[in-house]
């Protein structure tokens, strides 16, 4: 499938800054399950930005302005091919060590209520797929909500689906589980080509590690393995090592503009 | 305590081991109340170099001068060449390990070092997978721990592969005794200590990135005068000849670093960083850090600047992993350790944790973390209370400590109230790896003044001595 990407952005800095710096993590490159078209990011300083591979393989920039406006606008743009692999992403050259992925972080914490079932379930072969794709459930069900909102009293339950939790408590839950099962598992931004009602901001998900398989990836909001809908951006221990846009400084989250993630055909 | 301490001057029948019959005749020479003025001289003399430092937790002024001992360590030719290849292989191995463990992780693999102890380890910096430094070295700036406790046992304490202090008080101390006793200087060939700062140029010159036009343009980055350590950074910018700056005065631009001067921007190619890794650059670390320099870490990773040491070298003096280091150069340089390690129990271990508990009387609690003799019970000077308290400890947290026997420091003649008499000591030599490692011949020795005393901390009421290292 060919995705045709736009993403606007803005990041409010503060008035009267002497400079400003950002980490920028929204470049996708090309692998097993995508090759990149066209690609470009536009934004004050691009020009002259630093690009480097940071230490999980992603294309970072390092972009910096002097006397910026209060406000940085950032417009992403581009065309990728994407291939529906069932969610495997495999191995790819120059990847860091899986067991790096076991490492668990301030965001990652492994809910009791999601690992406790899967203790003592075979880890490895096709045992371990499937016990991926149970965690995968679990998590749908834990983080849903599901669970504890049956009972709440007059909580209803269309009041708890308004407040779904985002694409990255998913992602964290299920990295969480899996790490704490021993199971390297590592964090996915990304574009979301969806019909219908489409995300406001990017999408995340987890990929696990397989000695035979490789990178598998697992979508637990969508409750599926990644599809050819799913364009991989950046890969890290948590939502903060691939966050799209550090800066400093900045005041409030980064707000998005515009977004289009399109079939283009 | 079993073994009498080896004593440095003074063989086991009374006489004079051979490095220190000069000094002796010297001090036979000497008048009544001569080393109390020499040491009262002494006193002023770093009173008006400025040399303080602060005492964390002290309430009673800040700042406070290490006591100097007028007597200096002397080490022959022989046995500083055995301790400086011990102290050379040590640091190439660790720096081996680094590089390593930032790459392919080969140790790991060939199940040498446990995966989980340097991967979940809070000092493992995952920022620096896949970073290539210049000329692939990550700790530069090295000082090295030792004790010694017999003619030829040295052990390494601890390997201080982050941002070792006190190299400043080894040339305060040299540059005291040279106008307190040149004399000696005249009956001694002593090797000098005094061109470490040029090397330390020299080492931070070569690790520069490459395509610069010129010298390269070196800084030291300090956190600023509250720190303890405050004066050495001074201290060693003015002797290096680089500047001396805070966070504050270096900015990134269009991913180079920059330094403000009077006269506009100055590109920066090489930092002597004495900031922690966290409070380094808040673009990649901690985000709250007023100390660092936003995008730091990323004009690093686009190799655009030389950070000097790396982050991330604390995982390989982390105290957990300190028992692998006897490992870690066998695998890397295929070479017993010249060194030895100080035999080191494992409390998350049931035997040896029992066995800890049932002596901590004799032995010596470190928390995994600490540094400066904080946080530490040393079991003979210990009260009951104070080893019921590390007891609980231990058992709430056993990952938490190391626990090592109580060794017999060495002792020196050190310059006390009642005259001369034997102190224990240890040793801190300053070794700087760039385009070769070069081990200043010396380094400070640190005495426990009290009598009896093993805690040779200035934190903890210890002093310092010159250390002597003949020439041939």
């Amino acid at each position: 499938m060919q995705i045709a990407i736009r993403h606007k952005l803005s990041l409010a800095l503060g008035q009267g800054i002497a400079r400003s710096v950002q980490h920028v993590l929204l470049t996708p490159l090309t692998g097993p399950t995508q090759t990149v078209r066209e690609w470009s990011i536009d934004m004050p300083g691009i020009g002259k930005a630093a690009s480097f591979i940071d230490a999980f393989g992603n294309r970072a920039h390092l972009v910096s302005q002097t006397r910026p406006e209060g406000e940085l606008t950032i417009s992403v743009a581009g065309i990728v091919d994407t291939i529906d692999r069932n969610g495997v992403v495999g191995r790819v050259p120059g990847d860091i060590p899986p067991a790096l992925y076991r490492r668990p972080t301030a965001l990652t914490k492994a809910a009791g209520s999601i690992t406790s079932k899967f203790r003592s379930t075979p880890k490895t072969g096709q045992d371990r797929i499937a016990l991926l794709h149970g965690l995968m459930a679990r998590v749908a069900e834990v983080v849903g909500g599901g669970e504890q909102s049956q009972s709440q009293d007059g909580q209803s339950q269309s009041q708890a689906q308004a407040a779904k939790p985002p694409a990255a408590d998913y992602a964290h839950a299920f990295i969480g589980a899996a790490r704490a099962l021993d199971i390297p598992a590592r964090y996915v931004t990304g574009y979301l080509y969806a019909e219908g009602d489409e995300p406001a901001a990017l999408h995340a998900w987890a990929e696990a590690w397989d000695g035979g398989l490789g990178w598998i990836g697992f979508d637990p909001l969508l409750l599926l393995c990644p599809t050819d809908r799913h364009v991989r951006v950046a890969v890290g221990l948590d939502a903060v090592t691939t966050m799209p846009v550090r800066s400093i400084p900045v005041v409030g989250e980064p707000q998005v503009l515009s977004m289009s993630v399109e079939a283009a055909q | 305590m079993s073994a009498t301490p080896f004593d440095e001057m003074h063989n086991a029948d009374g006489s004079i081991r051979e490095p220190y019959l000069i000094l002796e005749d010297w001090l036979k020479g000497q008048p009544p109340q001569a080393l109390s003025y020499m040491s009262a001289d002494a006193e002023s003399l770093f009173r008006r170099l400025g040399i303080t430092f602060a005492v964390y937790g002290s309430n009673e002024g800040t700042e406070k001068l290490i006591p100097f001992d007028i007597i200096p360590r002397i080490i022959s030719a022989l046995e500083w060449r055995k301790l400086s290849r011990g102290i050379e292989q040590r640091v190439r191995a660790l720096n081996a390990f680094l590089y390593d463990i930032y790459h392919r992780q080969e140790i790991l693999k060939a199940g040498r070092v446990p995966e989980k102890l340097i991967l979940n380890n809070s000092a493992f910096c995952p920022q620096m997978m896949g970073l290539d430094p210049a000329r692939g070295i990550y700790s530069h700036i090295i000082g090295t721990d030792i004790v010694r406790t017999g003619p030829d046992d040295f052990y390494v304490l601890e390997d201080n592969l982050r941002t070792p202090s006190g190299v400043s008080y080894m040339l305060e101390n040299r540059e005291a005794m040279l106008q307190l006793a040149p004399e000696l200087f005249q009956r001694y060939k002593v090797a000098p200590v005094e061109t470490y700062p040029e090397t330390l140029r020299r080492t931070m010159e070569s690790v520069a990135p490459g395509g610069i036009h010129g010298s390269p343009n070196l800084v030291v980055l300090t956190p600023g005068i509250h720190n303890s350590a405050y004066f050495e950074h001074s201290f060693l910018a003015d002797q290096m000849g680089a500047m001396l700056c805070e966070g504050q005065d270096l900015f990134v631009e269009n991913g180079k670093v920059y330094m403000r001067t009077t006269t506009g921007p100055e590109r920066v190619d090489v930092i002597y960083r004495r900031i922690d890794d966290d409070f380094l650059d808040p673009l990649t670390f901690r985000p709250d850090s007023m100390l660092g320099v936003p995008g730091l870490f990323d004009a690093y990773r686009a190799g655009n600047v030389t950070l000097v040491n790396a982050p991330g070298t604390g995982i390989a003096d982390d105290k957990a992993v300190y028992v692998y280091v006897p490992e870690i150069i066998e695998f890397y340089l295929g070479e017993k350790a010249l060194l030895k390690n100080v035999p080191t129990y494992n409390c998350t271990n049931d035997d040896e944790r029992a066995y800890v508990l049932e002596h901590l009387g004799e032995l010596v609690v470190k928390e995994v973390h600490g540094s400066g003799g904080y946080g530490m019970l040393v079991g003979p000077a210990s009260t009951k209370a104070q080893r019921e308290e590390f007891k609980r400890r231990i058992l709430a947290r056993p990952d938490n400590y190391i626990v090592q026997p109580t060794l017999a420091l060495s002792t020196c003649p050190t310059f006390v109230e009642k005259g001369i008499a034997p102190r224990h000591v240890d040793l801190r030599p300053y070794v700087l790896v760039g385009d070769d490692v070069r081990i200043t011949p010396g380094g400070l020795t640190r005495v426990a003044l009290k009598r009896g005393s093993l805690v040779v901390n200035s934190s903890q009421g210890g002093g310092t001595k010159d250390t002597w290292v003949l020439e041939d």
